[in-house]
């Protein structure tokens, strides 16, 4: 286990429960149940009724993992930003790809638990928060066929003035007597859409001009009009199930309407705040698990006459590893207590998008480079399926374009920077 | 125990503003006045047939002078004053009699106060509320912002049950006016609730 370098946190017995806690339960569930998903030739096998997928999900639930995010008056785990941090991280750890999972599945109820009143509270977010059965699982549908990258953009207050240049969205919502209706697809790339009995889902209003004319709503996918399609067969994050959803005349009642204007156009950001820090802190995870593995490998393996840690070389590239294993691990961390007090404290809603999605940007960036010198140190054996390094590799990589590019995600960062540093 | 809205919650309210460091720290930059509207409903209805919440809203309403209560002439509201309670708008609210509206009260229906709807203004200036009173319908229409919702709703936020943003968000209070300084200023909004209203029990 790693040094902590911070005394509150290392001093503090609880923290420390915590993390050999979700450790454990990274070590002996997760990591062993991403290596059997991992290697399914058939990604539909991923969702199977005895895939060790729900095994993971079930346990998560068991554990409250999935109520990090909900509200603690709605039932949330109530942490702090540093436990939730070491949870997280314990989680990218163990996989990206289930921890993921375990993530977007509490985004339909935590934005329900924190700005949501009425009947969904009782019927959607309490039953799902006491739920340890994964009989409800989530996902978060933004990008679509046409407009993926644009998504990540309309969220970002200070794009605003450009937002009518981008795509005006294709999953619409209109008013139908007390409730909506919903048409239109969200393309292949949302997690865990395919297992999903639930979306929290971003459409347009009417006239339907703009992303920023919009609404995030909650949007149960066991009913008639919904298509769910087949998970992807994909190079990384094969753990984790990716698949479209087309919705059809699909209804919902006007209390799942969660966000809306005036405050989606400015404040939907905010969303993507919490998730960049989700974000940040499992990639971070990952880093370190590659940096590990490397390490390890690095004391055993001999050549030239020594274990390949002796060799100059070897050690320059496992200290660089180290820095930026790091350096992620104390900026997430510090980007998301600033998040935390922002929404779940203060709930002013106004945390800083720049640094939030540069938590995003850091943790997926250290997690491709820790993972590609890991590789690297590891040599021939690296590109094999016999070690662990060639899947966190290709998770890695995979990490550099979900939950939006690094590109995208740093361009809308550079917005925000240049309207409000 | 104040009764919302009453003479004595407006007192509280000033006095609440008045005496919350946190709250003119927190609203510290805030420029801008409030529009208020409060629409009739079932709750509002329950409530005015106890004795002490009648005689609460009737000082309300004595806060305006009769001139202006008259512009409520022909309104749904005041039609509620005029034609179901049976009290003028130009009566000295103060000679009234609390039981006889009592009476009247209680044979009235949630239709009878269709569209009927209490304004009041507010006007919030860097941590402090320079002012709070009702107003007649046509006052006021020009300033910053303008809530609305039903009286139910009202007393959810005004007693900290519920916070601004939630009710807003779902629809329950109806928010008009520049959204990008609300949320430029949500430190503001959000204090107001829980420093200066919250402070103020209601009955």
């Amino acid at each position: 286990m790693y040094f902590e370098i911070d005394p509150k946190v290392r001093e503090d017995k609880g923290l420390s429960l915590l993390r050999e806690e979700t450790h454990r339960f990274a070590e002996g569930v997760m990591r062993p149940a991403a290596e059997r998903l991992d290697k399914m030739s058939n990604p539909e096998d991923v969702i199977a009724k005895d895939s060790p997928y729900w095994d993971v999900l079930k346990q998560a639930k068991k554990l409250g993992y999935h109520r990090v995010f909900i509200d603690p008056d709605h039932g949330g785990l109530g942490v702090s930003a540093i436990e939730a941090h070491i949870i997280l991280e314990e989680l990218g750890w163990g996989s990206v790809g289930l921890a993921t999972a375990i993530g977007v599945d509490q985004i339909a109820p935590a934005v329900a638990s924190l700005f949501a009143m009425g009947d969904v509270l009782e019927n959607l977010v309490k039953p799902w928060v006491e739920d340890t059965e994964a009989k409800y699982h989530g996902c978060w549908g933004v990008t679509e066929p046409e407009c993926g990258s644009d998504y990540i953009m309309a969220c970002e207050e200070s794009f605003l003035p450009h937002v009518k240049e981008l795509h005006p969205g294709e999953v619409r919502a209109d008013e139908d007597g007390d409730g909506w209706v919903i048409n239109g697809p969200k393309s292949g790339w949302i997690s865990s859409a395919p297992a999903a009995t639930h979306v929290g889902l971003h459409v347009t209003l009417p006239p339907h001009d703009s992303l920023a004319n919009g609404a995030f709503c909650v949007v149960p996918l066991e009913q008639e009009g919904v298509t769910k399609g087949k998970p992807i067969d994909k190079l990384g994050l094969r753990d984790d199930p990716q698949g479209d959803i087309v919705f059809n005349n699909v209804h919902i009642p006007d209390d799942y309407m969660i966000i809306r204007p005036p405050f989606y156009e400015f404040r939907i950001g905010q969303i993507i705040c919490v998730t960049s820090c989700f974000m940040g802190t499992v990639f971070t995870g990952l880093a370190r698990a590659a940096f590990e593995e490397a390490l390890q490998y690095s004391k055993n393996r001999v050549q030239g006459g020594k274990p390949l840690c002796e060799h100059q070389l070897i050690k320059q590239k496992l200290y660089k590893m180290f820095e930026k294993v790091e350096s992620s691990r104390y900026y997430t961390r510090k980007i998301m207590e600033h998040v935390w007090e922002k929404i779940y404290i203060e709930k002013t809603y106004d945390a800083s998008s720049r640094h939030a999605l540069s938590a995003q940007i850091y943790g997926k960036r250290a997690a491709f480079e820790v993972a590609h010198e890991a590789l690297q140190i590891f040599g021939g054996y690296g590109l094999t399926k016999d070690f662990l390094i060639e899947k966190l590799f290709r998770d890695a990589r995979a990490g550099l374009i979900e939950d939006g590019t690094t590109e995208v995600l740093g361009l809308a960062a550079a917005y925000n920077i240049v309207q409000e540093y | 125990m104040a009764v919302f809205p009453s003479r004595e919650w407006v007192e509280a309210v000033l006095e609440a503003a008045e005496k919350s460091e946190k709250h003119k720290e927190a609203a510290k930059d805030w420029e801008g006045d409030f529009l208020c509207m409060i629409g009739g409903d079932a709750e509002f209805l329950r409530d005015l047939s106890r004795r002490e919440v009648m005689e609460g809203f009737m000082g309300f309403m004595d806060m305006m002078p009769v001139e202006a209560r008259k512009k409520y002439k022909g309104t749904p509201m005041g039609n509620v004053f005029e034609k179901n309670l049976g009290v003028s708008l130009n009566a000295s609210i103060k000679e009234l009699n609390v039981g006889e509206m009592l009476d009247k009260t209680s044979k009235l229906s949630t239709a009878d106060l269709k569209g009927a709807s209490l304004y009041f203004w507010a006007d919030f200036w860097h941590g402090s509320v320079r002012a709070m009173k009702p107003v007649p319908p046509g006052e006021h229409e020009d300033a910053a912002f303008k809530l609305s919702g039903t009286y139910s709703t009202w007393k959810m936020m005004v007693s900290g049950k519920q916070d601004t943003i939630r009710l807003v968000m779902s629809n329950k209070l109806k928010l008009e006016g520049d959204m990008s300084y609300i949320v430029g200023h949500m430190k503001a909004v959000v204090s107001l609730t829980k420093e200066v209203f919250a402070g103020v029990p209601i009955d």
